[in-house]
């Protein structure tokens, strides 16, 4: 455990941030807070992914005409940026379908707390 | 074999589902000769793909040019060719079916209601042709997010729990993607064939270990696994009818489809029932899923709940089934997928035709039927009958190839539960047979038509015909799994 505070201590934050955006899905009432701790738990996980892309000394992976000998080894692994693009893409339109449906919940029953509109349902 | 077919499978629904909002902007009424076009052509198409990959071996795709380690490699083999086949045809009957039922519900939704379906179906195919961990998170959030809308898509009761599955969905699929994180991290690579190839190397290492925790509950979520299947009684009782058949029959088995693929194929047999041992724990899991499903189904007066945990039920025995570990078992489950998905689509399919002519929602309500509706009638005893598990139909051959595995792998535990699970099932739909037929008629109440539609009455009948005749021709279906799906390592 120690040794991943010294060596790894962006990991528990990604850790926090996870729990933190679950715990707000879960516990929180309110539907646009549950959307906001849903983009926090997204954004650990891209977090996360981009992290796994770092390399010590290197720079970023674009090929410049005057380098010849290729290094892979001096470059930043562009992967994990370019899955977590698509991810962020997957992570936007999931809050926009959902925040759709908030609105159309607000306009039914006028009201973003979940057991309000439970209770207006009966 | 390099061909372009599965790039072609994902294709036709896709522009279908753009088209049709274009088409349906200026005639609304061109939209469902389109989407129906579109699934006949695509379930012609697939079964070319199946008989081509099943006599020429796996059809491979490449996209950009790209080799596939690097690049992203679709693929029709044995097991994603037969469920391409089964989601492409039980689609296009589901929305046959839905025809009149969107007039009727969703009538100034007829565009997006089509266009959504489409784009379901092809994200579905997506994720089952997908050779790419990545790829499938993608098509797994497109179909998630087309289902959300389907079930909130009637406004009021149905979009909180859409809201719902929403917040569950995303949930797992951020459980899946971290879990895909975690085996990149470990192997450098997202292809499955490759992935399938690096792991034997680390499988010591607790980075596999939690990364497949986090794949198998995410996929569990998505899938309605019991205990993780909050989302789904609420999600299929209030989504409108026209939206059930699809959404109960084919979306919750391509998760299940995805976790197949990663245990069977990516990690191998060996070590998922030995070296990390996740199908002792599933086998439990789906057995408690399987009796519990059915247990929670007794008790329900909405027919569709009811339906509704009966799924749940049923994905308890798929599960099971897999997590056997021995050839029959896995056959028998893969066999109870199409044999559930015709089941299920028939069912829901009777559920939307009660309430189009009836209103009847409860089970109770049921009994109406009986005054004029007599083919909507049988094929609610037959698939009835084939969910509890009589012969000739394929729920009786699903189940018997089942207990067959478990007996196989002298797991006596599991064949009590399949036992037990037939027979509260079948307390169920005698239940339900007993409020139709054994109490006094209803009061009558005006039906909204007299007639049943035809577009029901057909799709229904060939659902009721397909349950018989997945029964009789099972040896013919077990052959194929037998030869070209089992993966290695049994």
């Amino acid at each position: 455990m120690a040794d991943i505070l010294l060596y790894r201590p962006h990991f528990v934050a990604f850790i926090i941030l996870f729990l933190l955006g679950m715990y707000i899905m879960v516990v929180s009432l309110n539907l646009v807070k549950k959307l906001i701790g849903m983009y926090i738990m997204q954004t650990s996980i891209i977090l996360f992914f981009i992290t796994l892309a770092v390399k010590k000394g290197s720079t970023i992976p674009i090929l410049l005409p005057s380098v010849t000998a290729l290094t892979p080894e001096a470059y930043a692994n562009p992967l994990p940026h370019v899955l977590m693009l698509t991810a962020i893409v997957v992570g936007v339109s999931t809050l926009g379908v959902s925040l759709a449906m908030v609105i159309a919940l607000y306009r039914e029953y006028n009201t973003l707390e979940e057991d309000q509109i439970l209770e207006k349902m009966k | 074999m390099t061909s372009s077919l599965p790039g072609f499978l994902f294709a036709i629904p896709f522009f279908a589902a753009i088209v049709i909002p274009v088409v349906g902007f200026t005639n609304q009424k061109l939209c469902r000769p389109i989407a129906l076009g579109a699934l006949v052509f695509l379930s012609i198409v697939s079964v070319i793909g199946l008989s081509e990959a099943v006599s020429h071996g796996p059809l491979s795709h490449e996209f950009g040019g790209w080799a596939p380690p690097i690049g992203i490699e679709w693929v029709i083999d044995g097991l994603s060719g037969l469920l391409m086949v089964a989601i492409s045809v039980v689609s296009l009957i589901a929305l046959v079916h839905a025809g009149p039922l969107v007039e009727k519900e969703l009538s100034g939704r007829v565009i997006p209601f089509y266009s959504l379906s489409l784009l379901l179906i092809a994200a579905l195919g997506g994720m089952v042709l997908t050779g790419d961990l990545f790829n499938l998170f993608v098509f797994l959030e497109i179909g998630s997010l087309a289902s959300y809308v389907l079930v909130g898509v009637a406004g009021g009761r149905s979009l909180l729990s859409a809201y719902r599955y929403l917040i569950l969905g995303t949930i797992g699929a951020s459980l899946y993607l971290l879990g895909v994180g975690y085996f990149y991290a470990e192997t450098g690579t997202l292809n499955m064939a490759d992935m399938a190839q690096r792991l034997p190397d680390v499988l010591n290492s607790r980075a596999v270990l939690t990364g497949l925790i986090f794949i198998v509950l995410g996929l569990s979520i998505k899938m309605g696994l019991f205990p993780l299947h909050g989302w789904l009684p609420d999600a299929y009782t209030y989504a409108p009818d026209s939206c059930t058949p699809l959404l109960a029959s084919v979306v919750t088995k391509v998760p299940l489809y995805a976790f197949v693929r990663i245990a069977f194929w990516i990690f191998g047999m060996a070590t998922v029932s030995t070296q990390i041992p996740i199908l002792v724990v599933l086998g439990w899991v789906g057995a408690v899923a399987a009796i519990v499903g059915a247990y929670r189904a007794i008790w329900q007066e909405n027919f569709k709940r009811m339906l509704a945990y009966s799924s749940v039920s049923s994905m308890g025995l798929i599960m099971l089934g897999f997590s056997l570990g021995t050839e029959t078992g896995f056959a028998g489950g893969l066999f109870y997928v199409l044999a559930d998905t015709l089941m299920k689509a028939a069912l829901f399919g009777v559920a939307g035709a009660a309430s189009y002519q009836y209103g009847a929602s409860t089970v109770t309500d049921l009994a109406r039927l009986r005054r004029n509706m007599p083919w909507v009638l049988a094929a609610l005893v037959i698939s009835a009958l084939s969910m509890v598990g009589i012969p000739p139909t394929a729920g009786f051959f699903g189940k018997w190839h089942l207990v067959v595995g478990a007996l196989e792998a002298e797991n006596y535990f599991a064949v009590v539960a399949i036992l037990v699970t037939s027979m509260l099932t079948a307390l169920y739909f005698f239940r339900m047979f007993q409020r139709v037929w054994a109490e006094e008629p209803l009061p009558l109440v005006e039906p909204h038509v007299l007639e049943t539609p035809f577009p029901i009455k057909m799709s229904l009948g060939v659902l009721t015909f397909g349950i018989i005749a997945l029964g009789l021709g099972s040896d013919l279906v077990m052959g194929l799994i037998f030869e070209s799906v089992i993966p290695k390592g049994f």
